[in-house]
This record gives structure tokens, C-alpha cells and sequence, in this order.
């Protein structure tokens, strides 16, 4: 072996071991926790209709803010990939802005803004109903802080669909809106559904604004925490071992429906 | 039929200024012109994708400056097909008909109507995604000619597929022209104009700087970029004099040209073909006028024989059929005799 060869060699195994550093670093807490975990305890969450209900209500409410909040967000990703506007890098930012900052100070902002004394939550008074300890108001935290991955993921989908596509559609007479529906939109549908899986995925396991916003009812990272404050480790474990589970099944099942189906095989290409 | 008027349109950096054209129904008008000199702004704003600052389009008298593109009747078949490629074969030639709201029944018989002309049946059922550049051509067009636009326009549409496939292209655009399909066909090869147009238009920096037959364009040439771009390749700077009413020329390598008529500006650009140049080696053929002695510089081989570039004073350039016998007898360093006969010499108006 040459030295070039055998300096390779050791590079290629200092690489694994620095990655498999860090994946051990993801798994080991986490089967930890299984295996800490007593079939009995486990067994007694799984069948405790308090944490069933907690789990399907962050489920729920989670997926519910992510349908609604595309409504809007598909627009604004297709605005940020197609338009180019003075401010662009500013409201880019701003989108950025729910993932760097704190989201136990996003919680306290929005905290005011859906308070009886805040916009939204003037509105939804006169209304009759209040935004906070609501499910509307953990919808609205966890949106917050998991909105930037449906943008984002959608905005790289839109530009990567060839804007002569949707201009040859024009030219075949469709509508700038109909060439949307039906060119950009299915050709990007792949980023757009991930960002929904990642948007949806955050935002059910969001917990600091979330518990500033709505402690009640519990999703299922405020009731783990509320376990472990009340009674701590042990009792908080099996609970905790369940949202990841069914976190998991969740989104290893969008992540399957949203695999590209593959193309038919090639016949011959003659023209 | 198309009448463009002095139109304007700034594109970042570039600008198409006071593009003029007519089109006339049944008319194969090719737009010539390299990459970057605006054909494709053109297209689109023919098209409606885009809209001019300034002039303004007329389409059968009906004015369409600032009509939306689905209003215009014009097609556009784009250089790289845009054909969609989450559709299969037959929905993309049923888009334009689905988004009409045409019934289903009628757009399958108007489909396998038109992929029977462009011989593509087979490939209906097909995704495009599978498709090679031949069958993603005629797909595009079969897409744009199935709402039976009253302009077709084709932006180079020979550019992107196997040069194999280029007659079989080449034929089927002539034969929709036949049909009487009015086109606009833009290319930067003048080699395709050629064979295709019934008119010619020369595009440079956005400007059209020659329009014409392509018997006229090509013969003469306005300019020095119009003669370059319609594959002339001999260029002389040329003093001329007239003396008891025969022209001449002295180029600038020395050549001393006997010319045909009068009328010859003090100084200029000479042109000739490179397939008007004759070549010789026997030397009685030495006496015959505009003959000179040169050397061959180097042999090229080209599609239709041999470009022979010979250095006689000046760099000429000749063009000798496959199958010539003279070439059993040209190296690479041998001497030769050249001919151009005055009748071949043209003068250029501009620069």
C-alpha cells in the first residue's frame, strides 16, 4: 500500500468515526430512554386516555395550523422565488426570524398579540372566545415558530420549476393563475409537501411558546414536561417514549407518501 | 398579416430598439441573427410574455401590444421544447385545449389528429420524461399547432436536437409552412435560413439591420455582419479606381481585382462567396482574369466537402465539393491558382 493510499484509508475511517460520533450521539439518549422504560409503565401511558387525548390534540392541532397556514405560505414562497422586489432580503429575514430567536420569547409575543388586550385576541373576544389555553391559540404558537420550513422548502421547490414552463403555458393560453395550478404547483409539489412534513412535524413538537400560550389543554411536550415537573424522571419517561414513537410513525409515514413515484422504464427512444 | 412597428424594450443591459418587421400570411420568415441579439425578447413579446416599452403589434389588423398572451392566437415552441414533464405525451398536447374547455371527447380526436401529423401516436400514452429530443420537439410543436394559431413561432427550433434528427425537423416544418401556417422561425444558424425561409430578417445588438428575400440577403449582404453571418468568410479592404469605365480594386494584401460595372466608392469591403472561389493547379488557367498564385494554408472538412483556406497576399478562403478531383492534389503547403470572377465580387454598402 502507498502512503497516498494508506493516508486515504485514514482519512476515510477518521471520517466514519467522527459521524458515527455524532449519530450515536442522536440514538443514545433515545434508546436509552427505551430501554429504561418498564413495560408496565409503558403500557399504563399507552392506555391513558388523558395522554391519548393530549397526543391526538397536538396531532390535530398541529396539522390543522399547518393546512391552514398554507394557505398562505405557498403564496409567499412562490413571491420570494419568482419576484424580485426592493425590501427581498429583509422579508427573507423576517421569515427566518421564528427559527433563530427564542421561542419562549416568541411564545411572550405572541402572547400579546392574542391576548384580550391584543389584536387578535380583541377580535376573537367580541367573538366570544378566547385565544388563550385554546387549542386556536396553541394552532397560532405552533405555527409561528414552524412556519419557515413550509416557506422555505416551498419557495427551493418553485424555483426550481424552469419559469419558461409556466410561460409556455401562458403561450397555450392558460391564465397566470391556471399556469400555477397546474404547472408550478404539481412540478414543486415534492419541496411544498415536505415542507408541510417538516412544518408539521415542528410544530407538534413545539413546546416554549407553545406553554406560554396555552398550557392548557396539554399537547404532548407540555404534558412530558408537566410530568416531569410534578413527578419527575421515571414518571415522565414513558410518555416521553410514546410521542417519540408516534412522532416517528408520523413522519416516516408523510415522508413515504411523499416519495416521487418513479418513472415508467425507459422503452426504446427512437424518433 | 404581422406587422411589427418600432418597438422597444429595455431587458436589463440589453435593449431591442425600433424593431420593424412584416409578416405576411403563408410566409416562412426566418430571423437570423447569434445568441444575445434579441430573437428570443422578440418572440415573446410577439407572444405577449413580455410587453414593449415602446411600438407596437398588429396581428391581421387587430392591434395586440398589451393583449394577455392566451388572447393573441400566436403559438411559441420554445428552443428547449418546454414541454411539461408531470405530463404525459397526450396531456400536453390536450393543455391548451383542456384550459379552452374544449370537451373531452373533441380534444381526443384533435390530439390523435395532430399527433398523426407529427407521426407521434405512439408515443401518446408515454411520459415526457422518457421522450428523446426528436419526440420532445414534435410533441412541443404538436402542442402549439393544435390550437390552430395563426402564428407559429419557433425559437431555434433545430438547436437542441441530434443532428440526425435535423431533416426529419426540417422537412416536417416545411410541410407545415406548405399547409399555409404562417412562421417565424429564429436561428443563428444561417445554414437552416437557407433552406427554409421565404423571407429573411437579420438581427444584431436588437436591432433588424437586413430584411429581404434570402436570395437578396445572402447575395447582398448590407454590411460586413450580415455577409459574416450569412457564411461569407472572404472579406477584403479594397481601393478602388475607375479608368475609362473599368473598375478596379487593390486589396489590402495586394491583390489587383478586375471588378464588374461602375460606381465604386473610394474605399471598401469586397466580398465573394468562398464557393465562388475557384481553384486550379494546371497553369494555363493562370491567364483567365482575377487569377492569382497562393498557398494552401489548411484543409478543413465541412458537411458538403472541404474548406481550403489559402494565403495569397490576402487570406482566401474557397469551398471544393466532395468528390472534387482537384483534391487528390491539394496539401497542405502547395501552391495553387485562384480565380474570382469579377460577376462574384460585391461591394458592400456599409462597413
Amino acid at each position: 500500500m502507498s502512503t497516498r493510499e494508506l493516508k486515504g484509508d485514514i482519512f476515510r475511517w477518521v471520517m466514519m468515526l467522527l459521524s458515527a460520533l455524532v449519530l450515536l450521539f442522536i440514538i443514545a439518549p433515545l434508546l436509552g430512554m427505551a430501554l429504561k422504560t418498564g413495560r408496565t409503565e409503558f403500557f399504563e401511558t399507552v392506555t391513558d386516555r388523558a395522554v391519548i387525548k393530549s397526543i391526538w390534540l397536538t396531532l390535530s392541532v398541529s396539522f390543522a395550523a399547518t393546512l391552514i397556514f398554507a394557505v398562505g405560505a405557498i403564496p409567499l414562497a412562490y413571491l420570494m422565488a419568482r419576484r424580485t422586489f426592493p425590501g427581498k432580503k429583509i422579508v427573507q429575514g423576517l421569515i427566518d426570524l421564528p427559527v433563530v430567536i427564542p421561542h419562549t420569547a416568541a411564545g411572550i409575543a405572541l402572547l400579546g398579540f392574542i391576548s384580550r388586550d391584543g389584536f387578535l385576541g380583541n377580535i376573537a373576544g367580541t367573538m366570544g372566545f378566547s385565544l388563550i389555553n385554546n387549542p386556536a391559540g396553541t394552532a397560532l404558537a405552533m405555527a409561528f415558530v414552524s412556519v419557515p420550513f413550509m416557506i422555505n422548502a416551498a419557495r427551493d421547490g418553485f424555483a426550481a420549476v424552469p419559469q419558461r414552463l409556466e410561460k409556455a403555458a401562458m403561450s397555450l393560453g392558460a391564465s397566470r393563475s391556471r399556469a400555477f395550478f397546474s404547472i408550478s404547483v404539481p412540478l414543486a409539489w415534492r419541496s411544498i409537501v415536505s415542507g408541510f412534513v417538516m412544518m408539521f412535524a415542528r410544530g407538534m413538537s413545539e413546546f416554549g411558546a407553545v406553554v406560554i400560550v396555552a398550557y392548557h389543554p396539554m399537547t404532548a411536550p407540555v404534558m412530558i414536561y408537566d410530568r416531569f415537573n410534578s413527578f419527575g424522571l421515571t414518571y415522565a419517561r414513558p410518555l416521553s417514549l410514546l410521542f417519540v414513537i408516534v412522532a416517528l410513525i408520523v413522519f416516516v409515514f408523510f415522508r413515504m407518501i411523499s416519495v416521487e413515484r418513479k418513472p415508467k422504464p425507459k422503452p426504446d427512444q427512437d424518433a | 398579416m404581422l406587422k411589427v412597428n418600432n418597438i422597444s424594450k429595455k431587458l436589463g443591459d440589453f435593449n431591442l430598439t425600433d424593431v420593424s418587421l412584416n409578416v405576411s400570411e403563408g410566409d416562412y420568415y426566418v430571423l437570423l441573427g447569434r445568441s444575445g441579439s434579441g430573437k428570443t425578447q422578440l418572440l415573446e413579446l410577439i407572444a405577449g410574455l413580455t410587453i414593449p416599452d415602446k411600438g407596437s403589434i398588429f396581428l391581421d389588423n387587430r392591434e395586440i401590444t398589451f393583449l394577455r398572451p392566451q388572447h393573441r392566437n400566436v403559438g411559441l415552441v420554445f428552443q428547449d421544447f418546454a414541454v411539461f414533464p408531470h405530463m404525459t405525451t397526450f396531456d400536453n398536447i390536450a393543455y391548451p385545449l383542456k384550459v379552452a374547455r374544449i370537451a373531452n371527447s373533441e380534444i381526443r380526436l384533435k390530439v390523435e389528429k395532430i399527433a398523426g401529423l407529427m407521426n407521434i401516436i405512439p408515443l401518446l400514452d408515454r411520459q415526457t420524461t422518457n421522450l428523446s429530443g426528436g419526440e420532445l420537439q414534435r410533441t412541443a410543436i404538436a402542442r402549439t399547432l393544435v390550437t390552430s394559431p395563426r402564428l407559429l413561432l419557433l425559437d431555434e427550433p433545430l438547436a437542441s436536437i441530434d443532428a440526425s434528427l435535423k431533416d426529419d425537423i426540417t422537412r416536417l416544418l416545411r410541410s407545415i409552412n406548405k399547409a399555409g401556417q404562417t412562421i417565424i422561425h429564429v436561428t443563428h444558424d444561417y445554414s437552416e435560413a437557407i433552406g427554409l425561409a421565404s423571407k429573411i430578417g437579420v438581427i444584431h445588438n436588437g436591432k433588424i439591420v437586413q430584411t429581404g428575400a434570402p436570395t437578396e440577403v445572402f447575395s447582398k449582404p448590407v454590411n460586413r455582419f450580415v455577409a459574416r453571418y450569412t457564411g461569407i468568410r472572404n472579406f477584403f479592404r479594397t481601393t478602388f479606381k475607375s479608368d475609362s469605365g473599368i473598375s478596379t480594386g487593390r486589396t489590402e494584401g495586394g491583390l489587383e481585382l478586375t471588378l464588374a460595372g461602375t460606381g465604386y466608392p473610394p474605399n471598401g469591403l469586397l466580398i465573394i462567396r468562398s464557393n465562388n472561389v475557384r481553384l486550379s493547379i494546371s497553369d494555363t488557367d493562370k491567364l483567365n482574369t482575377n487569377t492569382f498564385s497562393g498557398r494552401v494554408v489548411e484543409i478543413v472538412a465541412t458537411p458538403s466537402g472541404f474548406d481550403i483556406e489559402i494565403d495569397a497576399g490576402d487570406r482566401i478562403f474557397a469551398s471544393v465539393p466532395e468528390g472534387d478531383k482537384l483534391l487528390s492534389e491539394l496539401r497542405e503547403g502547395s501552391d495553387v491558382h485562384i480565380n474570382m470572377a469579377p460577376s462574384h465580387l460585391v461591394c458592400l454598402k456599409g462597413t
